[in-house]
């Protein structure tokens, strides 16, 4: 594969498939600047992915997996900066929309991050639709360990849900 | 609540992506990342100038001195001052060059890359050095009637630092890489961005 190649299928990918990045980079990263940290991780490994990408799976299963693996990675490192000082002078490259994002969907990535990183990899993906095959193959392992794990997280995530609409949230 | 109403509140962001893309912020990261770029070519170069001449004198005045003039090792020394020579010269040029950039993000970024190409090349080419100076040096040993241990510890060192100094190249390979995709996506932004002014 030529450089022009790759970098117009990196191009198409970033292009199309801009708001899977930004759901796991909200999912994962808590402050702006291990937002834009995690956004750039995973902008280069979608990168390099490109040439071994052998069309086994959607494009959507395949950035899914590299961002997800990314993520959880970048999770373990413990870079984190939430400690870090004098950052409301910080540019940050992603910028959140002046549009104030739905209150619900505020709760709902909130509730996301308390889980742990292979949870949260889960849920995002059972929230866009992958089936449970799906979510096996992308965090390698087998679809009855899904099963066990989707239906813990859809009873917290329901009991949650339940418990903040009682406090009339 | 139940899980279809969850996923329904997940659906509302697919209309509106969470974020948009600051690209002065992404210019700001070019600008930081090209300044780190250049610290560490700087430091590295001067670093190995002044390690291969004072090495070169060394092994020149030590040669000197000795009853017994070494030939492998005045070829030894001769080589390591051409290597020298050759690092002064290419950080002149690497300067002088520096200065047909413009004082752009783009600029900028362009300059980023061609300092890490240079660290790139810099580093294949100190890693192949490793040969001469590493075949010289065993010939010069040999000569002197050094015990084959000598020898053995001499090769085993020499395959060590031919084996780091391809870990430090990979590295120096990555930041270039790194460089060029945030090029590739500033780029893109950019394009994306006309796209949408149309």
């Amino acid at each position: 594969m030529t450089e022009n190649e790759q970098h117009h299928i990196y191009e198409k990918w970033l292009g199309q498939h801009k708001a899977l990045i930004f759901k796991i980079v909200r999912a994962y990263a808590f402050s702006a600047m291990d937002q834009d940290d995690l956004f750039q991780e995973i902008i280069i490994q979608i990168w390099h992915s490109i040439p071994s990408f052998r069309h086994e799976a959607s494009v959507t299963t395949w950035l899914y997996r590299i961002s997800l693996n990314t993520a959880i990675k970048w999770t373990r490192k413990e870079r984190k900066y939430y400690h870090a000082d004098n950052l409301d002078n910080v540019q940050h490259i992603l910028q959140e929309h002046s549009i104030q994002m739905d209150e619900r969907l505020i709760w709902l990535y909130e509730e996301i991050y308390k889980l742990d990183a292979i949870d949260r990899s889960i849920t995002l993906l059972l929230l866009d639709g992958f089936s449970y095959k799906d979510i096996a193959g992308i965090l390698g392992i087998t679809e009855s360990n899904v099963g066990v794990k989707i239906n813990r997280i859809k009873k917290y995530l329901i009991t949650k849900s339940k418990k903040h609409y009682y406090h009339g949230i | 609540m139940e899980f279809e109403e969850l996923q329904k509140i997940w659906d509302l962001q697919n209309s509106q992506p969470l974020y948009t893309i600051n690209e002065k912020a992404l210019y700001n990261r070019i600008a930081a990342k090209k300044k780190q770029a250049l610290h560490i070519t700087n430091t590295s170069e001067l670093l190995l100038i002044i390690v291969y001449i004072g090495s070169a004198s060394f092994i020149l005045g030590m040669n000197l001195s000795g009853q017994h003039g070494n030939i492998f090792m005045f070829l030894m020394a001769a080589w390591i001052f051409i290597i020298a020579l050759y690092l002064l010269m290419s950080r002149i040029r690497r300067i002088k060059g520096s200065k047909r950039f413009d004082r752009s993000i783009g600029g900028d970024l362009s300059h980023a890359i061609s300092t890490a190409t240079y660290q790139v090349r810099l580093s294949q080419l100190m890693r192949w050095n490793m040969l001469p100076i590493g075949i010289l040096a065993l010939l010069g040993v040999g000569e002197g009637g050094k015990p084959a241990w000598v020898i053995v510890l001499l090769l085993i060192f020499f395959a060590f630092a031919y084996y780091a100094g391809g870990l430090e190249h990979s590295i120096y390979k990555a930041r270039k890489r790194d460089l060029e995709i945030l090029q590739n996506k500033l780029k893109n932004e950019a394009s994306s961005g006309d796209d949408s002014s149309e």
